[in-house]
């Protein structure tokens, strides 16, 4: 919709002119109010704020692949229990789409803690989780493409590459964010943007005093086109205590989940 | 089975759109309520109610009949009729009249086999040469049984006047639930479809739909609870912060309720941040000293030595780097099931863990990350 609106010879009275603004006003108010509620910008999911610096666009575009993968020194340890810094991220990154009214599935993770997507910030009437999808991990993924906005996915089994590769041709085609946490397994296709948990320390517990406060790990984003070169971004989980102006300072201060 | 009076109004059987026939017949069943207060409605323009106390405090089921039928026919045309069970008294309604008690199965002989609303049963019988429902009675009901089945032998039970009402065939759901007996508000409210109805603002949105759909069909590959939601609740461990519901398309995702346990006291519980995996089965931990000698929590709730070294599931032993607690827990100290329980948070490398001791025993409850 275009309206122009010619200019008027000037001396035409201050009342004709003051009709004028107020032609304008409304004009405005109508182009706000039939301005659509998913306008084009919406190709971008949005991200909390500490994160975006690790993305070219500033928020999750609509048809990518991410992986996240945690630290090195964590897979080398050999113990049983998972750790969760991937997970961990992969939550921050669903927090920000959450709040913007999307929909987010969990694929495979079948310990989640509520609590703590909730404190991240993940409305979770909006959050499915698929707890143990077993052998058809990729069934329910490529299901979930479809209607879903944000997919973080643990695959049980080391995925073939035929699977990962039609997922991502789905994901690109159904403009859906897929997120991908492969633990110890390899995701076999190369993502468009692969963030690395590269070091991470737990903060708050002394010995026998106080009680853990949260985490800082620092993140870095590499990836294709315009995210070829590395980022890389200090972050607080779940948000950075108070006072505190130290390492976290090139972040502005704020944690992943600050609210 | 119960004398039923049925008053049947024909011309609002069909619904319209405007709900005006919905309305009139809301009108008649609250003039019967001034008869008798246990009016049922059966379904749309069809209502009964039980005849034998206000026949006898009317002076006869005759006289009931008459001042029903003067009173409803004010608002619309009503058929008034009375039988023994409710399929005998809607046909004897259509037909105006009074059946006496006993005589349902001499009313029902003369109508076509039809009437018994089994099409297949009724195809059937035509074709063995069996016309109405007086050539239906005759047969032995347990060579109807061995003939057709369990079908037939309701069939035949009604006809006979030895059953109340057919086991009908899968029929419109009714329109009409409650029916508000208060002059002035005379609109049916709680109709079947409001039910699923929602509203137009705040309501669900396209993406929710959208969501609904996608997830329906995940619940159709795995089975209905292999998508869950979480909800909180109030509780003292983490493993009792959260439950998992299975996920039902109905839920409305903005109607969102908050559980009462969550803000109230809960002594022991441990301070934010919450851990990111909640073991569903705790996993085996052994926590030792810098000596090698295992820790453990005395009963004033104070550890015997500071932790060293920590396996987790029999693995490889790593040192904590920090540690934080305990903090005792003393559930239903009351009775007989009572718990108790400390927590301690440890610190081994990249990876923090919420470790329990019960009756000696440490157990990774929950993984930080």
């Amino acid at each position: 919709m275009f309206v122009a609106f010619p200019d008027r010879p000037a001396g035409e009275g201050p009342g004709r002119s003051s009709s004028r603004l107020e032609a304008r006003a409304s004009l405005a108010l109508l182009a706000e109010r039939t301005r659509p509620v998913s306008a084009s910008q919406t190709q971008l999911l949005p991200v909390l704020p500490p994160l975006d610096s690790l993305f070219p666009d500033t928020g999750l575009r609509r048809g990518t692949t991410i992986v996240v993968s945690g630290t090195p020194t964590t897979r080398a340890t050999g113990s049983n229990t998972p750790t969760g810094a991937d997970v961990n991220v992969a939550l921050a990154l669903s927090a920000g789409a959450s709040r913007g009214g999307s929909w987010c599935a969990l694929v495979g993770v079948d310990n989640l803690g509520a609590v703590a997507a909730h404190e991240i910030g993940i409305d979770l009437g909006r959050l499915a989780i698929i707890p143990r999808p077993g052998a058809a991990w990729a069934d329910v993924t490529g299901v979930l493409i479809g209607g879903i906005d944000l997919i973080v996915i643990r695959p049980p089994f080391p995925p073939r590459p035929g699977v990962a590769r039609r997922l991502v041709a789905r994901t690109r085609e159904r403009r859906s964010v897929l997120v991908i946490v492969p633990g110890r397994s390899k995701w076999p296709e190369h993502p468009d943007l692969h963030l690395r948990v590269d070091h991470l320390c737990w903060e708050g517990a002394g010995c026998g005093t106080g009680h853990l406060s949260g985490c800082r790990m620092t993140v870095v984003a590499t990836g294709r086109r315009s995210a070829v070169r590395p980022r890389r971004q200090v972050l607080w989980f779940p948000r950075p205590p108070a006072g505190d102006t130290g390492a976290a300072g090139d972040t502005g201060g704020a944690g992943a989940a600050g609210r | 089975m119960n004398r039923l009076l049925v008053v049947r109004c024909p011309e609002l059987l069909d619904e319209d759109e405007g709900g005006v026939s919905r309305r009139r017949f809301t009108e008649v069943v609250e003039v019967l309520g001034t008869y008798c207060p246990w009016v049922t409605t059966v379904r749309p323009g069809i209502c009964s109610l039980p005849a034998r106390g206000p026949a006898r405090y009317f002076g006869g089921e005759d006289a009931l009949v008459e001042r029903i039928a003067t009173a409803a026919g004010s608002i619309t045309v009503v058929e008034v009729g009375v039988a023994d069970g409710l399929f005998a008294a809607v046909l004897a309604a259509s037909h105006g009249a009074i059946v006496p008690p006993g005589g349902t199965s001499d009313f029902l002989a003369p109508f076509p086999i039809t009437i018994l609303g089994h099409p297949d049963l009724a195809e059937l019988l035509h074709r063995m040469g069996i016309r109405t429902v007086g050539d239906f009675t005759a047969l032995p009901e347990p060579h109807v049984l061995g003939r057709f089945g369990g079908d037939g032998i309701r069939c035949h039970r009604v006809a006979c006047g030895r059953s109340d009402e057919l086991d009908a065939p899968p029929r419109r759901r009714l329109g009409i639930v409650a029916i508000p007996r208060q002059a002035g508000h005379s609109a049916p409210s709680g109709t079947v479809e409001a039910t699923t109805q929602t509203e137009f603002w705040g309501g669900v949105s396209d993406l929710d739909t959208r969501a609904g759909r996608t997830l329906a069909a995940v619940q159709s590959l795995l089975g209905p609870d292999g998508v869950v939601k979480a909800r909180l609740q109030g509780g003292r461990g983490p493993a009792q912060r959260a439950r998992f519901i299975v996920w039902d398309a109905r839920d409305n995702p903005n109607t969102h309720k908050e559980d009462a346990t969550l803000n109230a006291p809960w002594p022991g519980q441990i301070p934010p941040p919450a851990p990111v995996f909640v073991h569903p089965d705790p996993l085996p931990a052994k926590l030792v000293d810098a000596e090698g000698s295992p820790v453990a929590v005395t009963g004033r709730g104070l550890l015997t030595a500071a932790p060293g070294r920590l396996s987790v599931a029999a693995g490889v032993w790593s040192s904590v780097d920090g540690w934080a607690g305990p903090w005792p827990s003393d559930e239903r100290w009351w009775s007989r099931s009572r718990r108790r329980s400390a927590r301690l948070q440890a610190v081994t490398g990249p990876s923090a863990h919420l470790l329990v001791v019960e009756q000696g025993q440490w157990w990774v409850e929950a993984t930080y990350g």
